[in-house]
């Protein structure tokens, strides 16, 4: 979903930023630096780091931008736990969208990693469907942006 | 005071946050499917404990969690196989295994029971990580309703390729299938994943509402959030790696 929203927002997003984190700088996505730093505190446990995240990012985002972003955490810590409490894998559609990039950042490393990749004619199709959906989301963010009021 | 006494944050909490953690914690205290009110609460009891449980600790610091032997640091209230399973889903999710797993149910707790302290146990940590992610303090945990739980099993449920059975959406009754089936009738496997038991479906569809984005949201790219959606994206993205979650 990263690289499908950098693409409706018209960005020039680096994905390295999921598995890499704050080093990658903003990662092409406004205060993505302070984001990804607010997240790594909050797993991390720190709670001095925690709070010096959190004050960067509401002077960056204002405190609505820290709730939502604490909100975001709560949810995917959550939503860890299920997947890898119920064994469930990864979607087919998904995989097909992602896989040019999973091995590249070290998704595909992770020991939580089951099930198997995509068949030999989905591999195949892959690519076509990628960029069909992705250049989708660039219309859809273009015209979104033009409907905005200046 | 009310439960979810936003009021002396810092930051302005938003009333549908407040909301949908007060209803997670109405949902905890009321009987569920498969498990009394009483043994809801003493589930949301063990996820706290699994913190400060010295034997999750040595787990984790193993290179194996599986090598090290003991007794959990719990309350006494529920079996033992139960609390194994909330402790090591709250301390070290990303190593759990098929085996583990088998072996649970194999030795006696039911699947349908796992699944709902599993959802039981993924609210108190999404709400208690949102706490601690805010530098508030965790909220005490809701008192017991009594009542029995319904014990249905819905129809249309089947084991497929994750360790639990699922419901399949082309064959559960239409009000299971509408929890599981997001917009357009489609179903991610994440959203099936607890759907043994519908209500806990349910209770995280609603919790994600607040705490991510509502399903219709999800679907699209807009929010009405004071992050965009990639900025969401990240957050989440980068929260799931830490947890290498492959998904």
């Amino acid at each position: 979903m990263l690289r499908a929203s950098i693409e409706y927002h018209g960005r020039d997003g680096d994905l390295r930023a999921l598995t890499e984190g704050s080093k990658i700088g903003d990662a092409g996505i406004p205060h993505g630096e302070r984001l990804v730093a607010f997240a790594e505190a909050a797993v991390a446990g720190d709670s001095a780091q925690l709070a010096t995240a959190r004050d960067e990012l509401r002077a960056a985002l204002g405190p609505e931008g820290v709730v939502d972003a604490a909100g975001v955490i709560g949810n995917f810590q959550r939503m860890v736990r299920i997947a890898d409490g119920t064994g469930i894998q990864i979607d087919g559609a998904v995989r097909a969208l992602s896989e040019d990039f999973r091995a590249d950042i070290g998704l595909e490393e992770f020991s939580t990693r089951r099930g198997e990749g995509l068949g030999p004619v989905a591999r195949a199709l892959a690519p076509v469907a990628r960029g069909a959906a992705l250049a989708l989301l660039r219309v859809a963010g273009n015209r979104s942006r033009k409907k905005k009021p200046s | 005071m009310p439960a979810f006494d936003y009021s002396a944050s810092t930051d302005p909490i938003r009333a549908d946050l407040a909301d949908e953690h007060r209803r997670a914690w109405r949902h905890i205290a009321a009987a569920g499917t498969w498990l009394t009110g009483a043994e809801r609460v003493a589930v949301a009891d063990e996820t706290r404990r699994a913190r400060e449980c010295a034997l999750c600790a040595e787990r984790k610091l193993a290179l194996s969690p599986f090598a090290v032997e003991g007794e959990h640091d719990g309350a006494g209230t529920l079996p033992a196989a139960m609390v194994d399973e909330i402790h090591r889903v709250t301390t070290d999710a990303k190593r759990l295994t098929r085996a583990w797993f088998d072996s649970l149910i194999a030795g006696g707790l039911a699947v349908e029971r796992y699944v709902e302290a599993l959802g039981v146990a993924v609210l108190v940590i999404s709400i208690d990580e949102f706490h601690h992610a805010m530098g508030l303090p965790p909220e005490p945990l809701p008192q017991p309703e009594p009542g029995e739980p319904s014990r249905r099993r819905p129809a249309g449920v089947e084991k497929g390729s994750a360790w639990v059975p699922m419901l399949d959406p082309k064959k559960a009754d239409p009000a299971d299938r509408a929890i599981v089936a997001g917009p357009g009738g489609r179903s991610a496997e994440v959203l099936r994943a607890l759907s043994l038991v519908p209500e806990e479906v349910r209770a995280w569809v609603e919790l994600s509402s607040a705490q991510y984005l509502t399903p219709e949201k999800m679907a699209g790219m807009k929010t009405d959030r004071a992050l965009d959606r990639s900025q969401i994206e990240l957050v989440a993205g980068r929260v799931s790696a830490l947890n290498e979650c492959f998904y």
